[in-house]
């Protein structure tokens, strides 16, 4: 199993708020992977939204974003893209 | 028995109900009520032989839940990208593991009833949205707790959605709209609307009128009184309704809706048409808002921009001002919706006393005003208060990079409250420079004409800015010294007081003297008797509600420029208002068939 690491600064200027988590549990989908973010201590999977919104991530704020999956590195970089760009998806 | 038998006999249980008409038309289609479930979720212990059963249950509820959205999801036109993407994140939640997962470990746990342990995982997510400081993210709770009430509505053995199964025409009823259910309000077959709650602004209302359709609040316990299914008639006019009306009373509202309906689908077709006169003069067409929700209908009706955006909803909407960020993202989606077209922002225009009495924290609370017309309302309280003045400077700033912004300045009456924005701005984009911020630092910024010595002071008021937006509901009020809200006096508010007029004419040639744009946001941009007239004047844009651009556009497209020049002109030539009508009422016909400016 592939396991992809990457450490990002969250760049939306309203936060990693429903939209952005939704689109993130999607991209998981497509690429099969598992994501999960690390903030500080605090590790969830993004398979819930609920969790990552709890996790208050507003803008700014450095994060560890991890995948496993066969695609981990492919579906990392779209997520990364997704997290540190200011617009919404 | 089938329902038309049952209306039968239901004709003699008519029953007539008044509340307070906020949006116009008359039509007669069967109720649908929407009744929000509240949490006030029993507890109560099963025996262990039932807990497997209560967890099926939940999933079933769960199941119906994502069932409805889909078909919410499918029922949305295209162009609802927003209203999309808010119902899968309600998908996911639906599906998330603190709620599905922890919902069926509680019931299990404590052998409770599934509506208790839905409260319980509930609790523990609010918890956790407690502690979180960014006033945005916290407030996803109520996504989350909209998304819950559903399953709660459910379990109590509500039936399915009953919008989705209607594909004949239905009047909603509900205690009040909420921003949410807008997406309810677009629904094709949606033909009327009916409140317990609200007046002529409340969501409802707002919403109503810019899709053009009949609504009435303010009807007591009307979500009791009417179930799903009656039939019944209303008139968004005169506030009445009628549950189990007469068969004549029925005829007279369907004839009003196919009139009406046929009426749209001709208007339809100018819709995409250009706004301009036979002989190609162009009046841009544009829309009066004061929400985001009302942007599907600006869309729909082929607006040309927004004329007018009241910037007052996200001031009147929470506890607290917004915060730049809040209004930031309103401004923001407005100029990205509407690109290339402009958009015209009004900054806070509100009678200090109402605006004051949300925040009683505020210094001029203390200070209560005798005349509140002629006092610190406007752009003088935003000058007074101008902390909040900055907030919302600095957001429309931030957002003008999104597309073309104009930024609007109400009640205007001496040169001195322009330099002083002005002072402001300049002060604001020197901050966001050194900030990094973006900012398009040619914004145009104009003013309204709505106070008598503007329009005599506007020449020079034409070289500090760089367009007018005449606003001739408080010009009126202001030059006839009418209170239109005075039923003694309202008699006397009159558009077509030939005063009016001429300063209506004296203010386009000052702004057309120093080449800048002038438009008109009243309510006379949009009625079919006064526009004609507002076109002769040389306006170079009018504002209107959303629904009634594509009669206006009838109008330009009918007339010829020299036609409608030649009318202003020997309008303003007549000494008072009656004989301004009669002059219309004798030089109309030779220009358009009656229907076209008659109501």
């Amino acid at each position: 199993m592939i396991q992809q690491k990457r450490d990002l600064i969250v760049g939306n200027r309203r936060g990693i708020h429903g939209r952005v988590a939704t689109r993130l549990a999607e991209i998981a989908l497509e690429y099969d992977v598992i994501f999960r973010i690390q903030r500080g201590k605090k590790c969830v999977e993004c398979s819930s939204i609920l969790d990552v919104l709890a996790l208050a991530l507003v803008e700014g704020t450095a994060i560890n974003l991890q995948a496993e999956g066969a695609r981990a590195e492919a579906a990392l970089a779209v997520a990364a893209h997704l997290i540190t760009a200011q617009d919404d998806p | 028995m089938t329902s038309t038998e049952k209306d039968e006999r239901n004709t003699s249980l008519s029953r007539t109900l008044r509340g307070i008409g906020v949006s116009p038309g008359i039509v007669a289609a069967r109720v649908v009520v929407l009744k929000r479930q509240t949490m006030r979720a029993g507890w109560y212990h099963l025996p262990a032989e039932h807990i497997e059963k209560e967890v099926e249950r939940f999933s079933g509820a769960i199941n119906a839940a994502v069932e409805e959205l889909v078909q919410v999801r499918e029922k949305l036109a295209g162009d609802l990208a927003d209203a999309l993407s808010i119902i899968d994140s309600h998908l996911l939640m639906l599906k998330d593991r603190m709620i599905l997962e922890r919902t069926k470990v509680i019931i299990r746990r404590n052998n409770v009833n599934a509506e208790w342990a839905l409260s319980q995982a509930l609790n523990e997510i609010k918890e956790r949205f407690d502690r979180i400081n960014d006033v945005y993210l916290k407030e996803r709770y109520a996504d989350i707790k909209h998304v819950a009430d559903r399953v709660f509505g459910l379990l109590a053995g509500r039936e399915h959605d009953p919008l989705i199964e209607a594909d004949e025409p239905v009047i909603l009823v509900a205690n009040d709209f909420s921003p949410e259910d807008t997406l309810r309000m677009q629904a094709g077959n949606v033909q009327g609307f009916l409140s317990e709650k609200g007046g002529t602004t409340s969501h409802t209302a707002i919403v109503a009128r810019s899709l053009g359709l009949p609504a009435v609040v303010g009807i007591e316990h009307a979500t009791s009184i009417f179930a799903t299914g009656d039939l019944i008639v209303i008139d968004g006019s005169t506030g009445r309704v009628i549950l189990h009306p007469a068969p004549v009373e029925i005829q007279r509202g369907q004839e009003n809706d196919r009139r009406n309906r046929a009426l749209a689908g001709e208007l339809d077709r100018y819709i995409h048409l250009a706004s301009e006169t036979v002989d190609g003069y162009a009046v841009r067409l544009s829309a009066n808002i004061e929400m985001r929700e009302e942007l599907p209908a600006v869309l729909r009706y082929g607006s040309e921009g927004i004329g007018l955006f009241r910037s007052e909803f996200d001031y009147f909407h929470g506890r607290r001002p917004p915060t730049e960020e809040q209004l930031l993202a309103t401004y923001r989606q407005l100029l990205e919706t509407m690109a290339p077209h402009p958009v015209t922002v009004r900054t806070l225009d509100v009678g200090g006393d109402k605006f004051l009495n949300r925040f009683p924290g505020n210094k001029a609370w203390l200070d209560r005003e005798r005349n509140p017309a002629l006092g610190l309302r406007s752009i003088r309280f935003s000058l007074y208060e101008r902390d909040l003045f900055r907030i919302q400077l600095r957001a429309l700033l931030r957002a003008s990079v999104y597309g073309r912004l104009r930024i609007l300045l109400p009640l205007i009456s001496a040169p001195v409250e322009l330099r002083q924005v002005r002072a402001i701005l300049q002060a604001l984009m020197a901050e966001l420079e050194k900030e990094g911020q973006p900012f398009a630092a040619d914004v145009e910024v104009g003013m309204m004409v709505e106070v008598p010595s503007a329009v005599v002071m506007a020449d020079i008021f034409a070289a500090e800015v760089d367009f007018f937006a005449i606003g001739t509901n408080d010009l009126i009020q202001y030059s006839l010294a009418i209170d239109r809200g005075n039923q003694y006096v309202a008699h006397l508010y009159e558009p077509f007081h030939p005063a009016v007029l001429r300063m209506i004419k004296q203010t386009v040639d000052a702004g057309h003297a120093c080449n800048i744009p002038v438009s008109l946001c009243g309510e006379m941009a949009g009625d079919p008797l006064c526009a004609p007239v507002l076109m002769g004047l040389g306006l170079d844009e009018l504002s209107m509600r959303p629904a009634v651009i594509p009669r206006i556009k009838r109008l330009l497209r009918h007339a010829r420029s020299s036609e409608l020049q030649q009318l202003s002109k020997q309008i303003l030539q007549c000494p008072d208002s009656d004989q301004v009508r009669e002059f219309l009422a004798a030089a109309l016909p030779n220009i358009y068939p009656k229907d076209f400016y008659q109501s």
